[in-house]
């Protein structure tokens, strides 16, 4: 599904991700730990094509596509879908009319017939309801307003609705009451079909308890340290980043 | 002396009616002011020799204009070529709502003190209509009255004519009510349309000015507006410009503590124009007043805004914001925009802003992150900027009708 290889980036001249490299197979589910500053979410803005990003160095291909020849738009009608962890607020745009917009995109990019406008407030309400917000906040500015954990509700909705081969979601966990955190996870579960895959990134083991990860990786200072399974998280949990250091340490003294 | 103005004032020495007196200051001004030309500040960007050249031939087809808006249940005044048609209007008001025709003022000593009271002399053309206006209405709210119904005062003009209209209305204390001046019609006809609104103590006024006339269309008006203590103006303005469309809005602080919010969008094609001239005055102390003025300026259309602020001497605790973003989406689009501020009080925060308005990269991005390709982005994100401010607007109905015409108007713009 996803494949990167030796992908380094850089934003603002300075280099964040080094030499880092991941593979997703088709129905996987990988975390993504690491210290603040880490270079998580650059990470994903580099593989979503944002503006600034320079990759440098490597390759990282969707399905066997060259993700990085592709403009923000292409990717996205690629199937590759990034949770936003600071979602931008776009006043005077509707939600509705946003998302209508987004799924028109994504139909046509697999030639599927575009929603009427009725058939598409169905489904709308449908994936609004899914995660527990009003409806009236399809009428709103695109998350104009919005409370952090409203915001993040409305990234998963918007997963939902556009069905991404691959997604990435971004702290997807971070600033929720403990039943948005449920809300969440389960919207991510419903989406697992056994051929969607997830990148998922938290700093925290208790979405991973509601969504089984495969894979738990840790990111630190732009690149992979250390790969695992679930046990992984509970181990980063007990001990800390602070025993990342000393993993640091032993892999330079290694290299040297 | 333009021939145009002198036919003016001739026709204007033939009016004899119970406004004469306060029309014979008016032409005594006219008569000592020199037709506006480009070295005139006011009229810097805007022709006024286009009137001069204009012949108006009136014809006898009317035409077809689409004036109905869905959903507002209002108490509709309608004008047809600044001539009130009583068979379209509406008959009865709800208690505590008074409405005469401009004609019938004799019998209403406030309609001779409010004329020419709040609407500031130097507006040339202000001048011409205290001179010509014979057709318009008088509307009086009691006290302590709350006018649900919106009042809709609907002028349409066609091909050829001339008109001049004047709106006075009374805001008795506490009262409340909504008013939209609606004024349409694109072929070649001149009109003048005054308004002058007088908002007492406590009293609240949401007010839209629909301003859409277009292409051949000379349209010159105003509305202007005196806010007693506490008094509340909640003033939305839609411009789409023509050949040469001119409104100036004045906003008088007349007494402590009042409140002022104009909304302004406009969205120019072609070789259209439009010229706003704002002016709020901060009399007295601890008032607040808010403008946000949007425009989107195509192919070689020009959009011209010159905002006044003015804080009298004494006129502490003001806090007073102006806010200008313009949107250019051709090389030969115009935009002129200056702002003035004149503050004598010491104890103020005044802010005030002009740019041109660049498309939000963030925003771009994430809508494109949606497989939104960025010439759709653009279109949806330009169009956000003026649509901000319809979402705004308290009348719901309002806003879902201009909604889909904006988005019409401005698609029709991206094509070329
Ligand atoms: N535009 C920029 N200019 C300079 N430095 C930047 C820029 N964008 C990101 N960085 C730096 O890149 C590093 C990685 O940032 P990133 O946002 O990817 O971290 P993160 O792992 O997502 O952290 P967090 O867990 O706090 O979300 C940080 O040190 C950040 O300051
Ligand atoms: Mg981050």
């Amino acid at each position: 599904m996803l494949e990167i290889k030796n992908l380094q980036a850089s934003v603002a001249d300075k280099q964040i991700i080094n030499n880092l490299d991941l593979k997703i197979n088709p129905g996987e589910v990988h975390a993504i730990m690491g210290p603040n500053g880490a270079g998580k979410s650059t990470l994903s803005y580099a593989l979503t094509g944002r503006d600034g990003y320079e990759i440098s160095q490597g390759s990282a291909t969707l399905d066997g596509e060259d993700l990085l020849e592709m403009e923000v738009e292409e990717r996205a009608t690629a199937g590759l879908f990034l949770a936003f962890q600071y979602p931008v607020e776009i006043p005077g745009v509707s939600n509705m009319e946003f998302l209508k917009a987004s799924v028109d995109a994504q139909r046509a990019a697999r030639s599927l017939e575009k929603y009427s406008s009725s058939e598409f407030l169905k489904v709308a309400k449908a994936a609004c309801k899914q995660v527990n917000l009003p409806l009236s906040f399809l009428k709103r500015g695109v998350n104009e307003g919005f409370s952090g954990g409203e915001k993040k509700r409305n990234e998963i909705m918007q997963m939902i609705l556009l069905q991404p081969k691959l997604a990435i979601l971004d702290e997807s966990d971070s600033g929720l009451d403990i039943d948005a955190l449920k809300v969440v996870a389960d919207g991510i579960n419903s989406q697992r079909d056994g051929k969607r895959s997830f990148l998922v990134i938290t700093h925290y083991q208790r979405l991973l308890d509601y969504i089984k990860p495969d894979f738990v990786h840790v990111l630190a200072d732009g690149k992979i340290v250390k790969s695992g399974g679930p046990e992984l998280a509970l181990e980063l949990e007990a001990h800390g980043y602070s025993w990342l250091e000393s993993y640091d340490r032993n892999a330079e003294d290694e290299s040297e | 002396m333009s021939s145009w103005l002198a036919d003016t004032i001739t026709q204007a020495q033939t009016i004899d009616d119970w406004l004469s007196p306060k029309r014979a200051q008016s032409l005594a001004l006219l008569e000592a002011t020199n037709w506006p030309n480009r070295k005139t500040e006011a009229w810097r960007y805007t022709p006024v020799n286009k009137i001069e050249r204009a012949t108006f031939k009136q014809t006898s087809t009317l035409q077809d204009i689409a004036t109905h808006i869905p959903n507002l249940d209002a108490i509709d005044l309608v004008f047809v070529d600044g001539i009130f048609d009583a068979a379209a209007s509406s008959k009865t008001f709800p208690a505590g709502l008074t409405i005469n025709q401009l004609a019938d003022g004799k019998d209403h000593d406030w309609a001779l003190e409010s004329f020419k009271n709040t609407k500031p002399d130097r507006h040339f053309f202000g001048l011409i209509n205290d001179t010509l206006a014979t057709q318009g209405c008088i509307i009086d709210v009691a006290n302590d009255t709350a006018i649900e119904q919106p009042i809709r005062i609907l002028q349409s003009f066609q091909q050829g004519s001339q008109s001049h209209t004047r709106i006075l209305m009374r805001l008795g204390k506490r009262s409340s009510a909504c008013v939209i001046e609606q004024l349409q019609g694109d072929s070649l006809s001149l009109n003048t349309s005054f308004a002058e609104y007088q908002i007492a103590d406590q009293a609240k006024l949401e007010h839209y000015r629909l301003a859409l006339q277009c292409s051949e269309a000379i349209s010159i008006g105003g509305s202007h507006f005196s806010l007693g203590e506490k008094a509340d103006l909640d003033s939305n303005l839609v411009g789409f410009g023509s050949q040469l469309s001119r409104v100036d809005i004045d906003i008088i602080h007349a007494g402590e503590s009042a409140h002022s919010q104009l909304n302004v969008i406009y969205l120019l094609d072609g070789k259209e124009l439009f010229d706003l001239h704002s002016a709020i005055e901060h009399t007295k102390p601890h008032g607040t007043s808010e403008q946000n003025v949007r425009c989107i300026v195509a192919d070689h259309a020009n959009a011209i805004f010159n905002g006044r602020i003015h804080i009298h001497r004494n006129a502490q605790k003001i806090l007073a914001e102006m806010n200008n973003r313009n949107l250019l989406m051709s090389d030969d689009a115009q935009i002129n925009t200056k702002p003035e501020l004149e503050i004598y009080a010491d104890d103020v925060r005044c802010a005030h802003g002009a740019t041109i308005a660049e498309i939000d990269e963030k925003a771009m991005y994430y809508l494109q992150s949606r497989g939104i390709s960025r010439s759709e982005a653009q279109v949806m994100l330009s169009f956000g900027f003026i649509n901000e401010l319809v979402d705004m607007m308290n009348n719901q109905a309002i806003a879902q009708w201009l909604r889909p015409i904006l988005r019409q108007r401005f698609a029709d713009m991206e094509i070329r």
